[in-house]
């Protein structure tokens, strides 16, 4: 026991902020001794919640044996509660001292992916790469058989495709609870299949249609070579509206909207580059004027997945004549949206399969487009204005001869060039928002 | 259906319809804002984002159809708030007021058969409500692979809900079944595998401490503690007006009687005020 109090002192000691440790350089006899004792405290604090943590992790429910109720809890003064604590770590005390359980057994898992060492080298890297290979291949088999169930992180890094849509998966994503019977929006009447336990029930082939269509007109746009805007302000939504706008190579939005973004985009988003790309999504050269002082990029669809909260910009995509997507609830607004999805705006596991496949979706027309364009079969035109690059337009405004300067023509040849339709990767253009 | 709904009067002789154009040209950076899309107080801009992009294409005001537009003229957005006909969760009675037109359109509740033996089971049970509930579901098809046969199902935790189903279970597939009966056998097979986990439970706390494990107080300990304090303030109350009250009466007693008798009263409450300053 003396060991492991030492190790948890250690691990306390570094994470104790430069100013204590400062501070406790400087101090004196007395002074030491209260920060000593202070952090005695911390440290008894921290481990008691830690040996909690990694209890529970380990042991699971039982270890904890018979702690008060929780629905007594709020009755209780603090002087039972710190005995629970102290009779708790000292079973746990005694149980180490009986089998001879390690501290560096246990551990948490805080992320899912570990942090590496920038500094290891490449071969290293590789080696350890192809060991775990081989000890997956050799260890996956043994043990038992884990029957199919619900992982919820596969809903990100594997979301569901439009086909893959069913109303059982809808409706264990919790997609048909709506709000109170009090709280609807009467417009929505037509999506409630019933009401249950207070709540309305939206009607999961409703869901499942509406979700499908929305679907097609986001593969359509992709294929078309719009830029796609995914927006998803709430907690929580942000990794699966990123992951939605990966997949259909648009932008995300998971952070507030600042109104004027497109009304007044040239003003909110002037530190935006703009490039131009062709057929291929490769960048041409000789537009770096043009693009310089090209206008702020504005989406050509926009998938807002909490509409009540995004009021205003629904408002400016309908005044510039931008269609819309939107996840509506019983008790939203379904003007606001081109095309709503009846479905619950409350649940993330709900919002991460309706951004998964409308994310897929955007992925198939993006592919789509691509394999035509490597055909030669381009599906967009570029937008009016853009011109030739510098270069062939000086050797056109020579071949014209020095008394007939060539006009900015629209550019009609659509082998060429494509303007505005994608900006850096540096996280420019309409992503621009998510650094606020 | 990928035809132009553009046939409203209001939209063909909008006589603003350049300067939509020009505030929707993209080269423009001044917005005038129309109110062509508005209907009693309701915005429907974004229903009519097509029916806008066609006519600004035919005026000319933009050159170029957007990128959406082939994909949006050919998935028209569904129809809007119009009311249906709800779902029928119940047979409609003939003189029932669900037939009024301004009650005809309202959801209706959805019940099952499993609702009424659910009320009866909890009414008999009520602190089977108080144990916490998982109601995640893996794939929506878990309701699929049960067999009632039998009250326990793997993957599913015993609750109020297993007996229902083995009651409802044993109405539909043992013959000669009462309600009663179903009740009573599903009732039984739940009281005995709860027996189990409590006897599991005790053995399992008998294990714990023989291994060297502290338990804490237990809901009763912790109840009569705070009954024990509750009590003891009380105590201290009662005495505080015990002594009041005795004081009064003194006070009531002593109040008759002679000059002697008075001064005897000063003395007293001198004596009384004593005790009061702490």
């Amino acid at each position: 026991m003396k060991s492991i109090e030492q190790e948890m002192c250690w691990m306390k000691i570094c994470s104790i902020s430069d100013d204590a440790v400062r501070a406790s350089e400087n101090a004196t006899s007395a002074d030491s001794f209260n920060l000593e004792s202070s952090q005695v405290d911390i440290r008894q604090h921290s481990r008691s919640t830690m040996i909690l943590r990694n209890v529970a992790i380990r042991h699971g429910r039982k270890a904890l044996a018979a702690p008060t109720p929780r629905s007594l809890l709020r009755t209780l003064t603090t002087e039972t509660l710190v005995e629970d604590r102290e009779a708790i770590e000292h079973s746990i005390d005694n149980h180490w001292k009986e089998t001879g359980a390690n501290l560096n057994q246990l551990y948490t898992t805080n992320a899912l992916h570990p942090t590496r060492d920038p500094s290891e080298s490449i071969k290293k890297v590789q080696k350890d790469f192809i060991l775990r290979q081989h000890i997956k291949k050799r260890t996956s088999h043994i043990g038992s058989n884990i029957t199919p169930h619900y992982e919820p992180h596969q809903l990100l890094i594997n979301p569901p495709r439009p086909e893959d849509v069913t109303l059982e998966l809808l409706m264990a994503s919790q997609s048909h609870l709506g709000h109170a019977t009090s709280l609807w929006n009467p417009m929505n009447q037509r999506y409630i299949y019933g009401v249950r336990q207070g709540v309305h029930i939206i009607s999961l082939e409703v869901t499942a249609a509406h979700l499908r269509r929305a679907a097609k007109v986001v593969e359509g746009v992709a294929y078309h070579g719009g830029l796609i805007l995914f927006v998803g302000t709430r907690p929580g939504q942000a990794a699966s509206v990123v992951k939605a706008a990966k997949l259909a190579q648009g932008c995300h939005l998971f952070e507030k909207w600042i109104p004027g973004t497109i009304t007044n985009g040239d003003q909110i988003l002037a530190k935006c580059e703009v490039k131009v790309v062709d057929g291929l999504d490769k960048k041409v050269e000789g537009f770096e004027e043009k693009a310089a002082e090209w206008k702020a990029l504005r989406p050509d669809l926009v998938v807002v997945l909490n509409p009540r909260e995004n009021y205003i910009l629904l408002h400016e995509c309908g005044l510039n004549n931008i269609p819309t997507v939107g996840v509506i609830d019983t008790d939203a607004d379904p003007t606001w949206v081109t095309y709503p999805v009846p479905a619950n705006d409350d649940s993330l596991r709900c919002i991460q399969v309706i951004a998964g496949v409308l994310g897929r979706a955007g992925e198939a027309g993006q592919k789509k487009r691509l394999e035509a364009a490597k055909k030669g079969d381009i599906t967009w035109l570029p937008p009016p204005g853009l011109g030739k690059p510098k270069e062939e337009e000086e050797k056109e405004n020579k071949a014209a001869g020095p008394g007939e300067p060539k006009g900015k023509g629209v550019e009609l040849n659509a082998d060429e060039v494509e303007s505005g339709r994608r900006s850096r990767p540096g996280s420019r253009g309409l992503e621009e928002e998510d650094d606020d | 259906m990928g035809t132009k709904e553009g046939h409203e009067p209001s939209d063909i002789v909008d006589p603003d319809v350049t300067i939509a154009a020009e505030a929707l040209n993209p080269e423009n950076s001044f917005g005038i804002h129309r109110r062509g899309a508005v209907m009693r107080g309701l915005n429907l801009k974004p229903s009519r984002v097509f029916q806008t992009a066609s006519l600004l294409l035919e005026s000319q005001s933009i050159s170029q159809a957007p990128p959406w537009f082939k994909t949006i003229g050919s998935i028209p957005p569904g129809e809007i708030m119009t009311r249906t006909q709800p779902v029928q969760h119940r047979d409609s009675n003939r003189k029932s007021r669900t037939r009024k037109p301004s009650k005809m359109f309202k959801p209706q509740l959805i019940e099952y058969e499993e609702d009424r033996l659910r009320r009866e089971f909890y009414r008999d049970h009520p602190w089977e409500l108080a144990r916490p509930r998982i109601v995640l579901e893996n794939d929506g098809k878990d309701a699929q692979k049960c067999d009632w046969s039998r009250i326990q199902q793997p993957g599913r935790p015993l609750t109020g809900e297993s007996v229902i189903q083995r009651q409802l279970w044993l109405l539909n597939n043992v013959p000669g079944m009462s309600n009663a009966q179903a009740y009573d056998v599903a009732r039984r097979e739940f009281y005995a595998l709860r027996h189990e986990e409590e006897v599991e439970r005790r053995i399992a706390r008998e294990e714990a401490s023989w291994t060297g494990a502290y338990f804490g107080k237990s809901a009763i300990d912790v109840g009569m503690e705070l009954e024990d304090k509750t009590y003891e303030s009380w105590k201290a109350w009662a005495t505080r007006e015990a002594e009041a009250i005795d004081l009064q009466r003194n006070a009531a007693y002593t109040g008759l009687g002679t000059g002697s008798e008075e001064e005897e009263v000063e003395t007293e409450v001198d004596a009384a005020e004593e005790p009061a300053l702490p």
